[in-house]
This record gives C-alpha cells, structure tokens and sequence, in this order.
C-alpha cells in the first residue's frame, strides 16, 4: 500500500484539487475513459487513471469511494468539474503524460491494476 | 517488442492477424476515447482499450496503427472483426483490466509518450 | 521470358524466406517412454506418416509409419518409442533461409524434417515440401498484390494531365446517424489519396482530419457530404451539413468542449477534441456554421 502523497512526489503530479486529502492509502490502480466502465469495475481507494474532464467524474469518485483522479494529457478540468471536486475534497491531480506512460510509472511503483 | 511477446505478456487471444505476431510495436497508446488516439498518432504502436466497436478499428486505419489489444475480455462485434480482416489490422484479447495490461507492458519495455501536448501541429 | 523470370523470382523467394516463415508450428509430438502402441491413433487418424519425438521440448528422434509397421508385424507393440525410432535425425535451423530445406529434401528424400532454435535444439516447427510450396505461393501473392496496388497508383496524373489548372474531385456522401457506417467515406479517400502517391504522413493528416469531420456529421446531423479536392500542391477537405448548427464557433473549438450525448461518450466519441484535432492536422481550417442552417468546415493541406 502507498500513500496518495507520496505518488503524487516520486510522478510529479500537479495538485489541482483535495490537497488535504492525500492521506489516504491506495488499494490498486483503475484506468478508462468509460464512465459506465468505472462505475461497473472500480474498486474502493483505487487511483483512476482518465483523459475525462466532465463533472461526472466526480460523481463517480464519490460513488465508487476512489482514492483520487489522475487526468492524463494535459486536458483542463471543466469549471463545474473543479468546483465540485473543491466542494467534496476529491483528489484531482493532472499530468501531460497519456495513460500507457503514466500507468506504467504507477505500476513501477508498485500500484497493480487487478481486479 | 514483438506482438507475440505482448500476447504473452498479456496472457491475450488473438482474433486476428495470427501470420503476422512478427510485427513490432515500438510505443503503447491506452485510450477509450478515440480523438485521443488519433492525436496521439504514432504509427508503430500498440492500442490497448476498453471498446469493442467498430470505429476503434477505423480509428486505427486512419492512424496506421497495426495492432489492437482489447482489455477486459468481452465479446466482440462481429462487424469489428470482419473491418480488421478487411484492413489488415491485428486483434489480440486479454482478459486483464486496462491497468495492469498497460503496467505489465512497460515492465517488460515497452514504453508510452513522455508528453502529450493536444494544441500541437500534428505531423 | 516471363517463365524465366517467374523462375529467378522464385529462387529468390527461397533465400528470402526463411524456413520459420513457412514451417508448420503446430507439432504433433510423441514422448519417448510411451508405448509404440500410441502411434497408432497419433499416425493414423492424423494422417501423418512420422513424428518428432520430444522430451522436455528438446528433439530425441524421429519415429514414423515404418517404424510402426514393423512393430505391428513383429508383435512389439509394448515396445517404448525410444527404442525404435531413429535417433540420428536430419534437421534443419528456424533460421536458416528456405533454400537449405529445398537441397535437403533433394539430398536425402525424407517427407519432413523437424525444425530446431539453433541455440537451445528445441524443437519448434516441422517442415514438408508442401509447406514450402505454400509458403512461396502466400509470399507471391503478397508480391503481387502490392504490384498491383503499385501498378494502379495514378502517382503520375498530374503529369500526364495537360492543363493550366488541374483538380480532382472525390465526393462521399455521409449518413447521419449511422454509427457503423461512420468512417467509410474517410477509409474511401485514405485509399484514394495513397493512389494518388502522395506522401503517408500527410495522407494520414488528411484522413484523421476527414474522419474527425465524417463523424461530426454522423453524431451531430442528418447526413451531409465530404469533398476533397485534390490539386498538385495542396488537397482541400470540405465537410458540409444541413444539421442544427453551432451556437458558439470560438467555444466548440475549445479543448473539451462538447455537447455530445453520452452515449456517444462511452462509444469512444463526443470529448470535445475533434475540431481541435483537424485544425491540427491541417495547415489551414476555417468553420462557418448557422443555426438551424447547417456547417461547413473546410481544411487546407499544403503539398510538400
């Protein structure tokens, strides 16, 4: 198990939301751009990997209890996005890295993906 | 890497192109939206995602990639599988989520795009 | 002549290939500590008249219908299969090129010779003349299939055509709504413009561009038409609809916007990076569009 905080220092990921909610302990690593793929096989604390930047995505967090959202490619968060992520404290971290990349250095951290 | 190394690494079936497991991959592209992977566009790589229609292998067309690897094992379109034959693209299947395909991988070398930057000129 | 030169192709083909790219890879193999009595069903109902034996991957003999024949004949049908196959086996590398199986076969007139990694003698393949023949006839094929292709290129229109002004034009029509269909007016002018011998990467360009405009028409209207005019130095890609048109021009190219239903989401489309992506991929883009009237999007790429 690895703390948020500490993924968030060794892929240099930029905070842009829930900073004070990098405590917590990740369970293993989601990737996909499919929200109904997400809300079907997502697993609690589970870090998602996404190029999605629509609200929903944090409807799904909090449905899913996830541990926090990577957005991938440098894409910006919609404005109602970032504002209910600030509102419900949910870690949103952004990176210009696409997804194989950025999976790949989680997995190298020792984050699985298995279900 | 060859896909026949990446069917192994991702304990994955082949649907089609079984001649043709010799072809190199030399980047792994993951996306379930497709603009994204045209943006990407790489040629050499390998396409690792969650949809099964038959726009992914268009997309693939249009970008020249060769390979697809569909994750999380579901069944496929028939009509993806007859437009791949048709143009020649390779099919793989695992059964394993997205992530841990695209983490096993790059443990074995093959490697992703170390910066994607969307507003670039694309050539 | 052309017999001649089908010949030299041929013999070419055979130090091309190499013997990996046409054996059988399948093997049916037997264990030496078996009984010869197993044969029977492997040979028979197979309809192959030897096979490798095999002992931890690593090739030990060859047994064959023969071998069996005899044991029948003699009773022996207990006898282990190490004892009575042959253990001095003719071989060949994987990588060795196809024309040292072709001597081999003249050499000694065995029906098949195992195939064997070069480095570690495991066995992984098997190879008979027919695999040769089949492996050369494929390789033609492919050969003359891009001869083909090579053959039908108009890369030399625009100098065979005698004009001061020289356009062609390709025009698709675009049925709104169709998801399965989406993309074949794209996959239509890829080929069209690679016959036209122009450049890959910008047949590339062109074609994420049209198809990124097809599927605009596609998900968002009723139908509409592509057109690509394509003159010496540059092709032009209009994609015109009759649909409900874009409120905010500026705002639908802005990077992820997108009024997208989402099931067009979660079939891969619809993130708002389309028109982001075609003025990417071309030199020139502009895009008019009224509401209630329609689109109309047209792009530039210049040739070289």
């Amino acid at each position: 198990m690895i703390e948020l905080k500490k993924i968030v220092k060794e892929l240099n990921l930029k905070v842009i939301t829930g900073s004070s909610n990098l405590d917590k302990e990740i369970s293993g690593g989601y990737a996909s751009d499919l929200m109904s793929d997400v809300i079907a096989n997502s697993k609690k604390d589970n870090i998602w990997i996404t190029l999605q930047t629509h609200q929903n995505i944090v409807a799904v967090a909090i449905l899913k209890e996830l541990g926090g959202i990577i957005i991938v490619n440098g894409r910006k968060l919609e404005e109602e996005t970032l504002k209910k992520a600030k509102k419900e404290n949910i870690p949103i971290m952004v990176t210009d890295i696409p997804t194989f990349e950025i999976v790949g250095r989680l997995y190298r951290l020792g984050i699985t993906g298995m279900m | 890497m060859t896909l026949n190394q990446a069917k192994e690494i991702l304990e994955a079936k082949v649907i089609t192109g079984l001649d043709n497991l010799e072809t190199e991959v030399k980047i792994g592209c993951a996306s379930d939206l497709m603009s994204d992977v045209l943006i990407f566009n790489k040629p050499e790589s390998l396409l690792l995602t969650g949809l099964t229609n038959p726009q992914v292998v268009r997309t693939a067309e249009m970008a020249d990639i060769k390979a697809i690897c569909f994750v999380r094992g579901k069944t496929l379109d028939e009509k993806t599988i007859e437009l791949a034959k048709d143009k020649n693209i390779i099919l793989l299947m695992t059964h394993l989520p997205m992530f841990e395909s695209c983490g096993r991988l790059y443990k074995k070398g093959l490697v992703g795009l170390g910066y994607l930057d969307i507003n670039k000129k694309n050539g | 002549m052309a017999e001649d030169k089908k010949f030299t192709k041929i013999q070419e083909l055979t130090y091309e290939l190499k013997i990996k790219d046409v054996m059988t890879k399948k093997v049916v193999t037997v264990h030496p500590k078996k009984p010869i009595s197993e044969l029977r069903e492997i040979l028979y109902k197979k309809g192959i008249s030897g096979t490798p034996v095999v002992s931890k991957g690593e090739l030990v003999g060859l047994i064959s219908i023969e071998d069996f024949i005899k044991c029948l004949a003699q009773g022996e049908m207990n006898a282990l299969i190490e004892e009575k196959m042959a253990k001095k086996v003719e071989t060949l590398y994987a990588d060795e090129p196809v024309v040292h199986a072709v001597r081999k076969f003249d050499q000694y007139g065995f029906g098949r010779f195992p195939v064997i990694k070069r480095n570690n003698k495991k066995l992984v393949g098997i190879i008979t003349k027919g695999d040769i023949i089949k492996g050369l006839l494929k390789k033609l094929e492919i050969d003359y299939h891009e001869e083909e292709i090579h053959r039908y290129r108009a890369s030399h229109i625009f100098e065979d055509i005698i004009a001061d002004n020289t356009t062609l034009t390709f025009q698709y029509n675009v049925v709104g709504k169709d998801f399965d269909k989406a993309g074949e007016s794209a996959s239509g002018l890829k080929r069209t413009l690679y016959r036209l011998g122009i450049q890959p990467n910008i047949v590339r360009r062109a074609s994420i561009a049209t198809y990124e405009a097809e599927m605009n028409i596609v998900v968002f209207t009723d139908g509409g038409k592509l057109t690509a005019s394509v003159q010496p130095h540059q092709i032009k890609i209009d994609a015109s609809d009759s649909g409900p048109g874009i409120p905010d021009v500026k705002q639908a190219m802005r990077p992820g916007f997108s009024t997208a239903p989402e099931w067009i989401r979660e079939l891969g489309f619809g993130a708002g990076m389309g028109l982001l992506n075609i003025k990417n991929c071309t030199d020139k883009m502009t895009l008019d569009s009224k509401v209630g009237k329609g689109t109309h999007l047209e792009a530039v790429l210049y040739l070289n």
